[in-house]
């Protein structure tokens, strides 16, 4: 069972299809903790989390067959943790706080006003406040570490779409951060 | 492990040892795939066949226009019709309630098939290939019929030349 350990995610998947559905535990153990953390960024909600997480390693495994081991597993399990947020948000809508029509007009460029380090600490305090179009690919970006690419995946977006929204939440956090201070 | 990682943890795997879930099988999958696809094309087929019809009916015509306005029309593939509601119907089934596929230039995807369907449809009329698909299809027993009725409509069969 040690083996399993070395196998990519991909790897994996397929020996849980063909060989031992058991090895899914080292699926659930690999990505449990990640999808918590940005389930949790976008609900704000940790118990809310952990349900929604356990609905996702469900609809996974139950479709595993569905998955490609071409592609990436990582994005297609963030896609169906993308999909099973969503639908939850749209049943608690009005418990979540989401702040669509608020935007910020910021000119300056601040990538070079933040390095990705110092980003990362603050996105997870000010990532709450942040309306969910751009607290989600912020999240996927600075929290989970995905490429723009595999958020546009992720998202369903157009990789322009994704970058917009990423720069525009930085923005939009930096004023939301500020006064919180 | 937090709490809710050990919770999350057992509870997946106590699912899956006792079997209260189930992997859905690979031509489950494939099945919707199929269906789709061949959906698809049926709608495309569809939709080619109404161009052609727009594009012949906005054309002026001589006297055998409206012979051939109605052939066409009664021409229409009825199963494509029907292979297309039912394929788009039981692909999106399968497919739509488990959309994990990866992400699909959609937009560019449609524009083409838009494009592809105008054109062809045009085309098709265009280059007559309607009137060969008539008269070497399986219209051919139809137009035979159908020319037979013509000819006794305006009397112009072999026994009236004699006549």
């Amino acid at each position: 069972m040690d083996e399993i350990k070395n196998f990519s995610d991909e790897q994996l998947a397929d020996y849980v299809r063909h060989q031992d559905k058991e090895a899914y535990f080292e699926i659930v153990q690999r990505y449990q903790n990640k999808l918590l953390r940005y389930v949790s960024t976008i609900t704000n909600d940790e118990a809310k989390a952990a349900d929604i997480v356990q609905n996702v390693f469900l609809k996974a495994y139950i479709n595993l067959n569905s998955f490609n081991h071409k592609k990436k597993f990582s994005t297609w399990i963030y896609r169906i943790t993308h999909n099973e947020t969503i639908n939850e948000l749209v049943k608690y809508k009005n418990e979540t706080p989401l702040l669509e029509n608020m935007d910020f007009r910021g000119g300056d460029d601040l990538e070079t006003d933040f390095s990705k380090k110092e980003i990362k600490e603050k996105v997870k305090k000010c990532l709450i406040s942040l309306p969910f179009k751009y607290s989600e690919p912020i999240s996927l970006f600075f929290l989970e570490e995905k490429s723009y690419e595999e958020i546009s995946d992720i998202m369903r977006l157009p990789v322009n779409t994704v970058g917009t929204r990423i720069n525009r939440g930085k923005k939009l956090m930096k004023k939301i951060c500020q006064t919180m201070k | 492990m937090s709490n809710h990682e050990i919770k999350i943890m057992d509870s997946i795997m106590d699912r899956i040892r006792d079997d209260k879930v189930k992997m859905k099988p690979r031509w489950y999958f494939v099945l919707g795939s199929i269906a789709m696809i061949v959906g698809f094309i049926c709608a495309v087929i569809i939709s080619i066949f109404f161009v052609s019809l727009i594009s012949f009916s906005l054309r002026s015509h001589g006297p055998m226009g409206a012979v051939r306005y109605q052939e066409l029309i009664d021409s229409f593939p009825w199963w494509a019709l029907a292979i297309a509601v039912f394929g788009i119907l039981i692909g999106s089934l399968i497919l739509k309630k488990y959309d994990f596929s990866y992400k699909k230039n959609f937009i560019g995807i449609i524009i083409f098939v838009i494009f592809a369907i105008i054109i062809s449809g045009f085309l098709i009329d265009i280059l007559g290939f309607d009137n060969f698909w008539l008269k070497r299809g399986f219209m051919n027993k139809y137009n035979d019929q159908n020319h037979v009725q013509t000819v006794k409509m305006h009397g112009l069969g072999k026994n009236n030349i004699n006549n």
